[in-house]
């Protein structure tokens, strides 16, 4: 029995040794500025790859600054926002959509770099405050619709572009299932499906003058009906996935790919997911139908990174940020993510997408609204959003008990 | 405990409080993991409960005191009722399922039966896996497209079934799927408890005439009440803060209906940035872990004095 | 004929708990072996022959051995002293009834039930002013307070199980209260020190909800953060994942192997006084 004891004194010596070291290791000896950068990618994503090259570039050329990039976990928002509590910020981090509205407090403003002038101007209203300063470089400009499977489509017989209202839609997904297809794929348990079905819908649902007033605090309960409406119309015609409750990414992403799903309501990153599975699925995105007038696009902020204005090393940190924004770089991760760049002087590859890209974003003619709960909810609505969709998707919750929820939320997170 | 008579504890019990442990000095030996629990349990609790009287959003630096309108707000919030009651659900129902399959895995086990050690590591296998990770692998089996369970269900003719889209289904193979993987720890515990247990007592009753049915009433089953006991505790700890495999299955859906109140906490807290309103509930799921343990405890305490 | 048939009924149940326990390992090897693209059922191994490429994401981008020794290291340490503290603690809980030793007592118990996103936030803050964030001493101290309390509770359940008369014994021969407790209540406790290991050890071991936010470098990341980095809700690599999660099973695997016997009858030796 004493050799046990003499061995646990033993191993918390060791212990105790080796947590000195690693304290000594993370004090940043020899000089180099360390930066932390949170990349908000999985480690096996490709854009983490595109980006572990970039950055050892970089280093090759700075020999006094080593970047570390850290894949995340799947608590990444929990985990900034723990961070940011503790006041344990790290020296650049992925802003995922929030670099004005979250995480500006806590960001350099970049609108005075060297690049900004090449900052895409359709990201303005997402991206931009009212001084016209803006906290994040953009990577890509998300441009999102409905994403489908056009060879499912074309079996159907249907034209995505001729998709303009609801009712276009409803017959459409009618028909698809008759031919066995699940017209709509999503998912209440990898939330953004969920959500993002109430948000893309809202854009359109809600008017002008609810719109005006929900700034003012007033909640658009017309409008949000008809969106939760319109999905409950959806969910009993049974337009929906049966595994809506439980599906992950990856279920979604692989029947779509083959061909057992027709529409996901979510951004354009899916597809590369999806071409993991089916490499030569043929994928698009179309126009979002409106309920008051004509289709529109949705998007904003999609990949973007931004510097803590608290940084120790905030000069190496802009530095790295000017060395990804120049365009050879830019157009790289641009590429990698599947995406248009953020820089308008930056050109990618859009793969699969560019048909889609061609035929409704470029010529102008669909609208680009930001999305709607960014600018019209207050922050912390989302998970609202995404659990009174899921209530009525599953059948679990009527529209005006949804509503009911959705408006009380916003009574409480208004001006909080 | 086997060995002592009543006598014996009544001795005890009278001795307690006297020599040699009376000089105080002795508390000094739990002094360090006191200073422990204050530095870091204690002070991020009291922490906790400062900021349940809070409306903070979970990151900024500004938030404002409330009082108790979290605590005011949990008692009429429809969700959390419900969720309270998944919690117990998850709580006992895994208890009373790990203590039935735990105990019949060790009596099984505990016989002299070829591959006796090989089924033991199988069975105690998943509880080397974390629970996140463990959820995934089951996950994959439920999933709706490609599942294993699906794949057995359509080879034997019938149409598929998606797992995960009932609240009351879902609740329960939450606990099946957290009952199965712990099951291992109650059965290491039953089996240490039926190895306690000297032979000569089975082969006293056995010359007394006494069948295979009443020597496990009366003998195994009261000789197993520590073993019980320990084992009950630590799963229903284990079932009323489970959390992982809620997040991994159903992510607390289909809308809350599968939540604990861990998950709910991680939602208000991270993605509602009700971070105060979280507080509150991690508060009063703690006096209520809390009350019930201390309860349990008392009884089973009390009984086994009676017992004996 | 019934005994044959109950045997029978005994034999049928363990091999189909065996089967259950089993399944998800060999659903994660038929996964592991697979790349992306090959759609087959969970069921079937790859017919294209095997495919090791998830093996080798998971131990080189996953850093999935990195990640076993960090495992491994906060693990013994955490609960070497868990063991030690626990004892140290229960001793005079155990022994000194007064009415303040039974709340401190309750009190630690209580500290069992935290739920640790409850404090996660606090906790992480003072780790963070200590630079306890992102090393292992600050991991060892976040495992050491949250698996401390069951160790009392287990410790000082055992004690009082223990006949005090030895004790007396050795005070009235002359020995001081260190040298009873080292020399004769500690050496009877093995059996409840392999309990405590075995059940501190595994939940250290698996431990995700505070370790995946105060481990974030992946030079000290321990398992199932790290695993989680495969199956993030965008980009995630199922196969690598399972991959990554047998390799991880192997060394824990083999270490219950070694010291099952060990364990069993050190937990039935106590009872056995």
């Amino acid at each position: 029995m004493k050799s046990l004891w003499k061995a646990a004194a033993a191993l918390t010596a060791i212990g105790l040794v080796l947590t000195g070291c690693s304290a000594g290791g993370t004090g940043g000896s020899g000089g180099a500025a360390k930066l932390e950068f949170q990349t908000g990618l999985a480690t096996s994503d490709p854009i983490l790859k595109t980006l572990t090259t970039m950055t050892q570039k970089f280093e090759s050329t700075h020999k006094d600054v080593s970047i570390n990039l850290v894949p995340m976990t799947n608590t990444y928002e929990a985990d900034m926002k723990v961070r940011l509590a503790s006041s344990d910020i790290p020296d650049i981090w992925a802003t995922h959509g929030w670099s004005l509205l979250r995480y500006s407090d806590f960001l350099e403003p970049l609108n005075k770099r060297s690049w900004a002038k090449n900052f895409n101007p359709a990201l303005a209203p997402a991206m931009e405050n009212k001084s016209g300063e803006f906290f994040a470089l953009p990577a890509d400009t998300d441009v999102a619709g409905i994403v489908y499977n056009k060879k499912v489509l074309a079996d159907a017989g249907i034209d995505p572009a001729t998709l303009t209202t609801w009712d276009d839609f409803a017959a459409a997904a009618a028909k698809l299932k008759t031919a066995g297809v699940t017209p709509i794929s999503a998912s209440g348990k990898d939330s953004w499906f969920a959500g993002n079905i109430a948000d893309f819908i809202a854009s359109g649902a809600v008017n002008k003058s609810e719109k005006a007033g929900l700034i003012k605090g007033d909640f658009a309960s017309g409008g949000y009906t008809k969106v939760l409406d319109l999905v409950q119309s959806w969910q009993k015609a049974g337009y929906f996935n049966a595994d809506f409750s439980s599906a992950t990414t990856d279920d979604l992403t692989r029947s779509l790919a083959q061909g057992k799903t027709a529409f996901i309501f979510v951004q354009n990153y899916v597809v590369a997911s999806a071409l993991g599975f089916v490499p030569d699925a043929e994928l698009g995105y179309f126009p979002i139908p409106s309920a008051n007038g004509k289709p529109y696009l949705v998007g904003g902020e999609g990949h973007a990174y931004g510097v803590s204005k608290t940084s120790k090393h905030k000069d190496q940190a802009l530095e790295y940020i000017d060395f990804l924004a120049q365009p050879d770089n830019l157009g790289k991760l641009a590429s990698a993510i599947g995406g248009i760049p953020g820089l308008t002087n930056a050109k990618s590859d859009l793969g699969v997408l560019q048909a889609s890209y061609e035929k409704f974003v470029k010529p102008g003619t669909f609208p680009l609204d930001p999305y709607f709960d960014r600018v019209y909810l207050p922050n912390g609505m989302w998970d609202t959003m995404v659990t009174t969709t899921s209530g009525v998707v599953t059948g679990q919750s009527g529209v005006t008990e949804s509503v009911g929820q959705v408006k009380k939320q916003f009574g409480t997170l208004y001006g909080q | 405990m086997t060995g002592t008579t009543k006598a014996a504890i009544r001795t005890k019990v009278r001795r307690r409080a006297g020599a040699p442990f009376a000089a105080r000095r002795i508390n000094l030996l739990y002094l360090p993991a006191i200073l422990l629990f204050l530095g870091f349990t204690i002070y991020p609790l009291v922490n906790g409960f400062i900021l349940s009287l809070s409306n903070w959003n979970g990151y900024s630096p500004s938030r404002s005191f409330i009082g108790l309108g979290n605590y005011f707000r949990l008692a009429s919030d429809p969700v959390f009722h419900n969720t309270l009651i998944n919690t117990f659900i998850y709580g006992f129902g895994s208890t009373i399922l790990q203590q039935v399959l735990g105990l019949s895995l060790a009596l099984a086990l505990d016989r002299a039966i070829r591959g006796r050690n090989v089924a033991r590591a199988i069975i105690y296998l998943p509880v080397l896996v974390s629970p996140v990770v463990m959820g995934t692998m089951y996950y994959l089996l439920f999933s709706y497209d490609n599942g294993g369970l699906n794949d057995i269900v359509v080879a034997l003719g019938g149409s598929k079934i998606a797992w995960l889209s009932q609240a009351g289904t879902s609740v329960a193979i939450i606990v099946l799927v957290n009952s199965v993987q712990f099951v291992g720890i109650s059965m290491v515990i039953y089996l240490a408890g039926l190895q306690s247990i000297p032979t000569v007592y089975y082969e006293a009753s056995q010359l007394d005439g006494a069948d295979a049915w009443q020597q496990f009433t009366q003998i195994t089953v009261p000789l197993l009440r520590p073993a019980f006991a320990t084992s009950v505790v630590l799963n229903l700890i284990g079932g009323l803060k489970l959390f992982d495999v809620i997040q991994v299955l159903t992510g607390g859906g289909p809308g809350y209906a599968t939540n604990s109140v861990s998950t709910l906490i991680g939602k208000a807290y991270f993605d509602n940035q009700s971070a105060g309103y979280a507080s509150a509930m991690g508060i009063v799921l703690f006096i209520i872990i809390a009350v019930l343990t201390l309860i349990f405890n008392t009884v089973l305490n009390r009984r086994r004095l009676e017992g004996l | 004929m019934t005994r044959r048939l109950g045997r029978w009924a005994i034999a049928l149940g363990l091999l189909i708990m065996v089967v259950v326990q089993l399944v998800p390992f060999y659903v994660a090897l038929t996964t592991s072996l697979k790349p992306r693209t090959d759609l087959s059922s969970q069921w079937l191994f790859p017919t294209s022959g095997l495919y090791l490429a998830n093996f080798q994401t998971a131990i080189t981008d996953g850093h999935i051995l990195r990640a076993i020794g960090n495992s491994a290291l906060i693990t013994v340490v955490s609960t070497a002293i868990i063991c030690l503290l626990g004892a140290l603690t229960a001793y005079p809980l155990a022994r000194r009834t007064t009415l303040g030793n039974r709340v401190v007592f309750s009190a630690i118990v209580g500290l069992i039930m935290i739920p640790p996103l409850s404090i996660l936030v606090p906790l992480y803050s003072l780790l963070n002013q200590l630079g306890g964030i992102n090393t292992y001493w600050g991991a060892i101290v976040i495992m050491v307070v949250t698996q401390l309390p069951l160790s009392v509770f287990l410790y000082a359940a055992f004690m009082r199980s223990l006949p005090i008369a030895i004790e007396e014994a050795a005070t009235v021969d002359g020995a001081s209260t260190t040298q009873t407790l080292f020399q004769v209540v500690f050496p009877m406790l093995k059996p409840v020190t392999a309990t405590v290991i075995i059940l501190t050890s595994v939940s250290i071991w698996n431990e995700y909800a505070l370790s995946v936010f105060v481990l974030r470098s992946p030079d000290v990341r321990t398992i199932a953060p790290t695993i989680s980095t495969f199956v993030a809700s965008q980009g995630s690599n199922l196969g690598a994942a399972a991959a990554a999660a047998l390799i991880s099973v192997v060394p824990v695997l083999l270490a219950y192997l070694v010291l099952q016997r060990y364990f069993i009858k050190g937990m039935v030796a106590g009872a056995e006084k």
